[in-house]
């Protein structure tokens, strides 16, 4: 039944009328392909923060850390869950966690999937990852989902803190998309993330935080 | 939800009287169209981006049945399960089918216009699955059984007293409150067990991308991500016409969909997803199911006319252009789509059999055609389908003309036939017209024409015909006949 639904389908679209291709006008480079580097951070930090955003620039990675723990200190954060993608990794927060007195998580500590979910739903306060990509068209953060950046740890906890390579900054989303399928590579998911989560969706009212993150801090490295 | 509308009028005059509605109206669709208009600034040539976005929907149509075979193709390698619906039952019943065979008590449901379409959440309460929405503004409408106002606030119109009590009454909220945010905390509270402990959840798509295999979805809440990351198994429906070519041609309609709709540059969340996770990788569905539906569409795409209904992106930017719309917003189009979107639609979708005032809702003003970065000429096709309904087409479920018009116009004809009937005629109106004409207007003509007066008038009719003046404005004007 389901190959007969196809090819009648497909039957009915291919003896439709042909129509002929339309042709596409040209649209003229995107005006943040002329932006230079420092511009381009300035345009992602200018366009996240029109959507709730923040993003700090750190010139090195002990000026990160100490604003990453100001950051979970500010939000009352006793666990947070880090992501082990390649930007946070070198990083290794979990000893500089017990430091500062804030306990890492790891995904990789979950031997099952329930244990992994109940954590990262209900036991930790904050979500850490790094980001493939920067856009600065939009203030947009491009994450490719794998063993190493799971899925929810940008989403459940109610705060989402990411680091970027100031070199991760571009300026639209093509090359940074490209890349990321370029090869025949299917990543199983990528998410663009601009802003926290949120709705107007009661009386017009803006609320943060309606399922996903209500915060959503963006440190940049270099 | 409940197909409504053949009740159009009765709603249209209810909205209408509806203070608050109207205050809303006032407020909702300029807002909107202020910001859409603003967020197009930022392209480098706003004219240009608006007639790319047209030219990839364009596209898609023009080389459709090649396109979903690509898909498909891409979408199976890697791993994703493809099914064709013929129609919403075979969607139906495939979804429930899976949600029995994987044991599951519950789903839960992104933000979309399809699994409304198909009256998805009714088939599987049948089958004794609970489907949840888990858009805050669908969520409300879902409890209250209400079709959405507007596609990108479903609820916004609810007061918040409302919402409270059926929070209340369903458990959702324990202490009584009408602070918005506070409501806005209860159903994420509600709505986050569910998540936690899903098995199975189903969204819409946006766009999917042939080259690829991918399917986009676009959202503000984080309900859609949650529905693909949290559940072990993924069922995403699209309607047959989401297709695009690459992935550069849906980065661009992403571009165009989330200013149209919001004025965003972006939707807080934009997922694309290629097949089912992959291993190693902790969380995602471990199998993703995507329906292709067809539900009618293949036949309207048989007609030129009627295929350019397909263009749509559900962007909702029509709705706030619509002077209709902006007096009785989205209850009179009585299901999943309202504005001209809907009119546009719902016939191509329903037949014409339900939708004789809702394909006559409309001025013919075009503002809804001038800004479709879909490129649909709604007026146009309204047009077409009050040609079909009266000629009682068979494929739209035409009703043919009323016979008192269809009598109406075959007198009209015969009096236009001769000039002696004509001017009987013509000279019989004018007289008529005088018991009727109150100072300069003309507001009826007795027992004729009663519907179409009854929201026009006419001027006043001239005591002489044109062709009866002439002698005299020849003789002034020195003109010979």
């Amino acid at each position: 039944m389901e190959t007969n639904a196809r090819e009648a389908i497909l039957d009915r679209l291919k003896s439709a009328h042909p129509a002929s291709v339309p042709p596409r006008p040209s649209l003229p480079p995107a005006r943040e392909l002329a932006l230079d580097a420092g511009e381009c951070v300035a345009r992602f930090q200018e366009q996240l923060a029109a959507q709730g955003g923040v993003a700090f620039q750190m010139a090195d990675e002990a000026a990160l850390l100490a604003r990453l723990e100001e950051i979970l200190r500010q939000e009352a954060v006793t666990r947070a869950m880090a992501a082990e993608d390649a930007v946070l990794a070198p990083l290794d927060l979990s000893p500089w966690g017990n430091r500062v007195g804030v306990e890492i998580v790891s995904p990789a500590a979950f031997n099952d999937r329930d244990g992994y979910t109940r954590a990262v739903f209900d036991q930790v306060q904050a979500g850490i990852t790094g980001a493939d990509y920067a856009v600065a068209e939009s203030g947009t953060l491009v994450l490719v989902h794998d063993a190493r950046q799971p899925r929810l740890i940008s989403l459940a906890p109610l705060v989402h803190i990411a680091v970027v390579p100031l070199a991760r900054v571009v300026p639209t989303y093509e090359a940074a998309i490209a890349s990321l399928f370029d090869g025949g590579r299917r990543p199983s998911q990528v998410t663009l993330i601009t802003g926290p989560s949120m709705t107007a969706d009661i009386q017009a009212t803006p609320f943060r935080g309606m399922h996903g993150p209500q915060k959503l801090y963006v440190l940049l490295l270099g | 939800m409940k197909v409504s509308t053949a009740r159009f009028r009765q709603t249209a005059l209810a909205e209408l009287a509806n203070a608050r509605t109207q205050k809303f109206l006032q407020i909702l669709p300029l807002r909107l169209s202020a910001r859409r208009q603003e967020a197009y600034g930022s392209f480098s040539d706003p004219e240009a981006a608006h007639r790319l976005g047209q030219a990839i929907r364009g596209e898609a149509l023009a080389r459709l049945p090649e396109l979903l075979e690509q898909f498909e193709r891409n979408a199976q390698a890697n791993g994703a399960k493809v099914f064709w619906a013929a129609d919403s039952r075979a969607a139906n019943g495939y979804i429930a089918d899976l949600a029995r065979a994987k044991g599951v008590r519950y789903v839960t449901k992104g933000k979309s216009m399809i699994t409304e379409e198909l009256g998805l959440n009714e088939h599987l309460a049948g089958c004794g699955i609970s489907a949840w929405e888990t858009d805050l503004g669908e969520f409300i409408a879902q409890l209250l059984e209400k079709p959405p106002f507007h596609i990108v606030g479903p609820a916004i119109n609810i007061p918040v007293e409302q919402i409270r009590d059926i929070f209340l009454a369903k458990g959702i909220l324990d202490q009584p409150t009408t602070d918005p945010v506070a409501l806005g905390k209860a159903a994420r509270r509600f709505l986050r067990d569910k998540f936690r402990d899903l098995q199975m959840g189903i969204t819409g798509v946006n766009i999917a991308v042939a080259e690829t295999g991918t399917v986009v979805n676009v959202e503000n809440e984080g309900n859609i991500r949650f529905n693909k990351s949290a559940p072990r198994t993924l069922v995403c429906v699209m309607s047959l016409e989401k297709v695009v070519p690459t992935l550069a041609d849906a980065l661009h309609l992403l571009r165009v969909l989330c200013r149209s709709a919001t004025g965003q540059a972006a939707g807080a969340y934009i997922s694309l997803d290629s097949g089912p996770r992959k291993n190693g990788e902790n969380d995602g569905p471990e199998e993703m199911h995507i329906v292709i539906l067809d539900n009618g569409r293949s036949a309207i795409y048989a007609n030129r006319h009627t295929r350019e209904a397909l263009r749509c992106i559900r962007c909702g930017a029509c709705l706030n252009a619509c002077p209709v719309y902006g007096k009785v917003g989205g209850y009179p189009y009585g299901w999943a789509y309202s504005g001209p979107m809907g009119q546009v639609l719902t016939p191509a979708l329903r037949g014409l059999a339900d939708a004789g005032d809702l394909i006559r809702a409309c001025t013919l003003c075009h503002r809804c055609k001038s800004i479709c970065p879909a490129g649909i000429d709604h007026p146009g096709l309204l047009l077409h389908y009050r040609y079909k309904d009266v000629q009682a087409d068979p494929l739209l479920a035409g009703r043919g003309a009323d016979p008192k018009e269809r009598l109406a116009h075959r007198l009209f004809a015969l009096a236009g036939s001769r000039y002696a009937y004509w001017r009987l005629f013509s000279r019989t109106l004018r007289l008529a017209g005088r018991f009727f004409t109150r100072g300069e207007m003309l507001h009826g003509l007795g027992p004729l024409g009663r519907g179409w007066f009854q929201s026009r008038d006419l001027p006043a009719l001239p005591k002489k015909s044109f062709h009866e003046r002439w002698p005299e404005i020849a003789a002034k004007h020195d003109h010979r006949l």
